[in-house]
């Protein structure tokens, strides 16, 4: 049993799978409690540090916050990347669709200034920063779910007769709903990623962001792994939360083909 | 049913002169043929042909010439008792892989051969023509799962009666025998000769290499070869099963010079 954990290409049912990460996650903890106490807090700090810090009147607030400009500004990313993904099939828009795509390697750092010219106040810096940076991460993984259609799919689609918008509409836009969703899914931790560095720039909102930046000013480390903490436990939350939405508004994800 | 009874009228399916070049390589050179429709006395007769050819050979790209899918460097394919060019839409293709939606139910696939038909019908018409396949062709049960579902034989099957359904009369299928065991590959030639029956002018484009099935429930075997010192493929040689008194007979398999005539096409290739 132990020696088929350790074989490459072996599949081990789901049970000795739980157990499995069971045992490695106390193995990590244990490890972390007999190595910290000195300046990296243990496991049991941060988590005593986490049972009073989620007490406090400010922790709703800003966790609020903060799931709320992600949630927005995920809402506001994906509409603009499904636009500019759909309409790259028509050949004027594909070199913009093409452009969006290298966005990836600007910095947001060098944009703040000009986004807080062009924004009313600190609530649109953020979301506008939050948009930008995730944008481009969609729409390159939606062209590439684009591209990756079959094109047997288009020929199918001609050879019953169907005009070329509605062959974008069947095979491109209802056909690969479910993997625009998976897409979110995956990039929801992107944006997951950025929320805490563009809540830096406009403090006064709050959130964990926020949180993260004042424990680390005052070198309050058993705090900052505590909002970590909170920040990857909601992270895999709304990974799972979407996994399972996924499954129920599109079945067919789940079978498997039949030979 | 007398076998040897029939005739052929005008021409559905023509290639004149096609030839498909990319770049300077010449892929097919000079196809020419004719499926004239076949009439046979109290029945509605299809036209059923083979395309035999080695891998690689050009198969798959005379297959979307005839489809309309591309266009030829140099020829025209006419379909239909008008013979006017064939245009992407007119002529079905049933793919090796059976391409289905795979975000869409069995019954919503076939409806959407329904959809796009000339003729507009209402949901509840619809809704009595694809049972009355489902039930025609054993997919009833099958009707509300996806096609993930289903075998390789079953979405075969579906994907034959989507193009019958969105009114395809000229249909082309891919290796339909690939892959299949024996009682399947008898299924699939029931299912075939069922849809090459349905109507008069429906006519059925085969390529494969299993050349004792196709040749057994064919009209007409197209052999598609290159010739000595000549670059690209045509079809350098054509049975006509009908004249030779091999076509639409269940037990051709037994007949004395079927075997001989297989032999002879596999010299060819």
């Amino acid at each position: 049993m132990i020696k088929s954990f350790f074989e490459p290409l072996r599949i081990i049912n789901r049970k000795a799978m739980l157990a499995l990460i069971i045992v490695e996650v106390v193995i990590a903890l244990a490890a972390w409690q007999l190595s910290g106490g000195g300046l990296i807090p243990t496991p049991l700090k941060v988590l005593q540090t986490l049972g009073k810090m989620v007490q406090e009147p400010s922790f709703i607030d800003n966790l609020f916050s903060s799931v709320v400009l992600t949630i927005k500004g995920m809402f506001i990313s994906i509409i603009i990347a499904l636009v500019i993904s759909y309409l790259s099939i028509i050949p004027f828009f594909n070199p913009i669709a093409r452009f969006v795509i290298k966005c990836r390697y600007l910095t947001l750092t060098g944009l703040i200034f000009l986004f807080t010219l062009l924004t009313q106040n600190g609530h649109e810096l953020k979301l506008s920063l939050l948009i930008f940076g995730i944008v481009p991460f969609f729409v390159t993984s939606l062209l590439s779910v684009i591209d990756e259609i079959n094109k047997q799919e288009f020929e199918l689609c001609t050879t019953l007769r169907m005009n070329s918008w509605k062959t974008l509409w069947e095979v491109v836009v209802i056909g690969r709903l479910d993997q625009v969703f998976e897409v979110m899914r995956q990039n929801f931790a992107i944006a997951w990623l950025m929320i805490t560095t563009v809540e830096g720039l406009s403090m006064s909102e709050g959130g964990l962001g926020v949180m993260l930046i004042r424990a680390n000013k005052y070198v309050q480390l058993d705090v900052v792994f505590s909002t970590l903490v909170v920040i990857f436990l909601l992270g895999i939350f709304f990974d799972f939360i979407l996994g399972k939405f996924r499954e129920w508004l599109f079945p067919y994800t789940k079978l498997s083909t039949r030979n | 049913m007398n076998a040897n009874v029939y005739t052929k009228t005008g021409p559905l399916v023509c290639a004149e002169n096609v030839s498909l070049q990319y770049g300077t390589k010449t892929i097919l050179r000079d196809i020419n043929f004719c499926i004239h429709d076949i009439h046979r006395p109290n029945m509605e007769q299809g036209q059923v042909v083979s395309l035999i050819g080695r891998s690689g050979i050009g198969k798959t790209q005379l297959f979307k010439v005839l489809s309309g899918l591309i266009q030829p460097t140099q020829g025209v394919v006419k379909i239909d008792t008008d013979q006017h060019p064939v245009r992407a839409g007119e002529v079905g293709i049933v793919p090796q892989n059976y391409i289905l939606f795979n975000h869409r139910t069995i019954y919503h696939n076939l409806k959407i051969g329904l959809d796009n038909a000339a003729v507009k019908l209402t949901d509840a018409e619809k809704k009595s023509i694809i049972t009355d396949y489902a039930e025609t062709f054993q997919l009833t049960e099958h009707l509300q799962k996806y096609p993930a579902q289903l075998s390789g034989g079953q979405r075969q099957r579906v994907s034959i009666i989507q193009q019958v359904l969105t009114g395809n009369k000229f249909i082309l299928l891919d290796e339909p025998f690939s892959g299949l065991d024996v009682l399947m590959i008898d299924r699939v030639i029931q299912l075939l000769v069922k849809v090459s029956t349905l109507q008069e002018q429906n006519t059925l484009i085969i390529v494969s290499h299993d050349i004792e099935n196709a040749a057994a429930i064919s009209d007409t075997v197209w052999v598609l070869g290159c010739e000595d010192g000549k670059e690209g493929a045509t079809i350098k040689h054509e049975y006509d099963l009908c004249a030779m008194g091999y076509a639409w007979q269940p037990e051709v398999r037994k007949e004395p010079g079927f075997q001989d005539l297989i032999a002879n096409i596999k010299s060819l290739l």
